[in-house]
């Protein structure tokens, strides 16, 4: 009895039930009375998800504030992170829709996050390019020399240079013919692993939460 | 009324719980075919034991909310598989997760597996990192993380994009050992050429299985293969009687 209490009652009320229901409220979006308590569910949900927001910072503040306090190893990084988290959050704590407050947003999104993250995927195509060379490098078989073939098809295929229509051809054929048979086959595989992964969770014979 | 994800739905529910009342505690245990993603975690965290060191797991950028859920649960199992090894060998794992949902949920995976070893005074929650909300820019941390602290191999499991790349090249810099599973068709394409130990798609799922052997991990694994075949049937059934009717002109 006390197994079946602590064991199964707070899975079934706090975690099938509720599952359920949004669950249900998406599929049958026809029904009020489950779209509404699927809302207020999901509302639930996102409340819980900024306060985990809280416990991120709080965590970022330990990892970095510990370093910068005992001078470890990469603390001057910690420090130029903990900083600019503060002057991220000046603007926010600045009345609102002020002309400071607007411009401090405006600089910071427009001039400093953007302008990163940008640089950051740029970042993307020279990490690709060095992992393509080292496939050749440590992987020199038939695969790894057919994979970069495909790849500098299907790039080059993509540019407007003259005289290289015909690529766009062979591109458009390698996208849409085995490219896309590819993607539906591993997507489907992709799909039924989540379907049954949260019906795991639904009937609670998967608990990351707890190990009771 | 969305009919055929209820049907789906309902169908893959009636074939997991049949089952695990099945196959669930009776029975030889079913085969998983060997994955080299998994296999090779566990010794290197023997590896990571010996050299002093840590293995690095980046779970990805997504959460307990939204639609990268359940490939951050799967990224999970990987942890928990990995943490009571990890402990036992007083080398713990150094995670990264770069959505603060599942913060939580990895902390307590790895107090668990220290308090199951009767070792929760040596528990460490900074072994857990949180760090950065955005793709790129998580990826740009989680790859700062692998070359500055003592790493000895990198694992990727959970919800990446293209930017997975930054990792996979901080981690070939060192020289480090490589494993990663995704299943979004750009991480794939990203991790190809970088990691021979990939688990691809669906594989992810496989995890647990792959790594704690256990029947509940093992029997839903059949049920996903018996899904699978069902399916593969109705669309070919279904391709074969398009095909059909075009050619009679019915």
């Amino acid at each position: 009895m006390s197994s079946l209490v602590k064991r199964w009652i707070p899975v079934l009320l706090f975690g099938t039930l509720p599952g359920l229901v949004v669950l249900a409220g998406y599929l049958i979006p026809t029904s009020q009375t489950l779209t509404y308590f699927r809302d207020c569910l999901v509302e639930w949900a996102v409340i819980v998800a900024g306060f985990a927001f809280f416990l991120g910072m709080f965590n970022v503040l330990r990892i970095h504030g510990g370093r910068v306090a005992h001078l470890r190893k990469g603390w001057l990084c910690s420090l130029v992170l903990l900083l600019a988290a503060l002057a991220a959050w000046v603007p926010s704590v600045l009345p609102a829709s002020t002309t400071i407050q607007k411009t401090l947003d405006h600089v910071t999104f427009d001039y400093v996050i953007s302008p990163l993250g940008a640089s950051l995927a740029a970042l993307l195509v020279f990490t690709l390019a060095l992992a393509a060379f080292r496939l050749l490098r440590a992987r020199g078989s038939a695969r790894g020399v057919f994979f970069l073939l495909v790849v500098a098809v299907t790039l080059l295929g993509s540019t407007p240079l003259a005289n290289l229509e015909w690529l766009a051809d062979i591109r458009d054929w390698v996208v849409n013919v085995p490219g896309m048979a590819g993607m539906r086959g591993l997507l489907l595989g992709v799909a039924l692993g989540t379907v049954i992964t949260a019906l795991r969770v639904f009937v609670a014979s998967e608990r990351p939460h707890s190990e009771l | 009324m969305n009919v055929g994800a209820i049907l789906l739905l309902t169908l893959s529910g009636l074939v997991l719980v049949a089952m695990l009342i099945l196959r669930g505690k009776k029975g030889p245990s079913p085969c998983v075919r060997p994955l080299p993603a998994f296999q090779d975690l566990r010794a290197q965290a023997g590896y990571a034991a010996e050299s002093g060191g840590a293995i690095h797991i980046a779970l990805g950028s997504g959460g307990l909310h939204g639609e990268d859920a359940v490939t951050s649960l799967a990224g999970l199992q990987v942890v928990e598989a990995l943490a009571d090894a990890a402990v036992s060998y007083s080398a713990p794992p150094i995670i990264t997760v770069g959505d603060p949902t599942l913060l939580p949920l990895a902390q307590d995976i790895l107090r668990r597996a220290y308090e199951r070893r009767g070792l929760a005074e040596l528990y460490d929650p900074g072994r857990v990192r949180f760090v950065a909300p955005s793709p790129v820019a998580y990826a740009a941390g989680a790859a700062y993380v692998a070359t500055t602290e003592n790493v000895t191999a990198n694992m990727m499991a959970g919800a990446f994009g293209a930017e997975v790349s930054l990792i996979t090249d901080a981690g070939a810099r060192r020289d480090l050992s490589q494993l990663a599973a995704a299943a979004a068709p750009r991480a794939i394409g990203a991790l190809y050429p970088a990691i021979s130990r990939l688990a691809v798609g669906e594989e992810l799922y496989a995890a647990g299985a792959q790594m704690t052997g256990e029947r509940r991990y093992l029997v839903s694994l059949v049920a996903q293969d018996i899904l699978r075949v069902i399916l593969v049937l109705i669309i070919l059934g279904a391709a074969g009687l398009a095909f059909l009717s075009n050619w009679q002109g019915w």
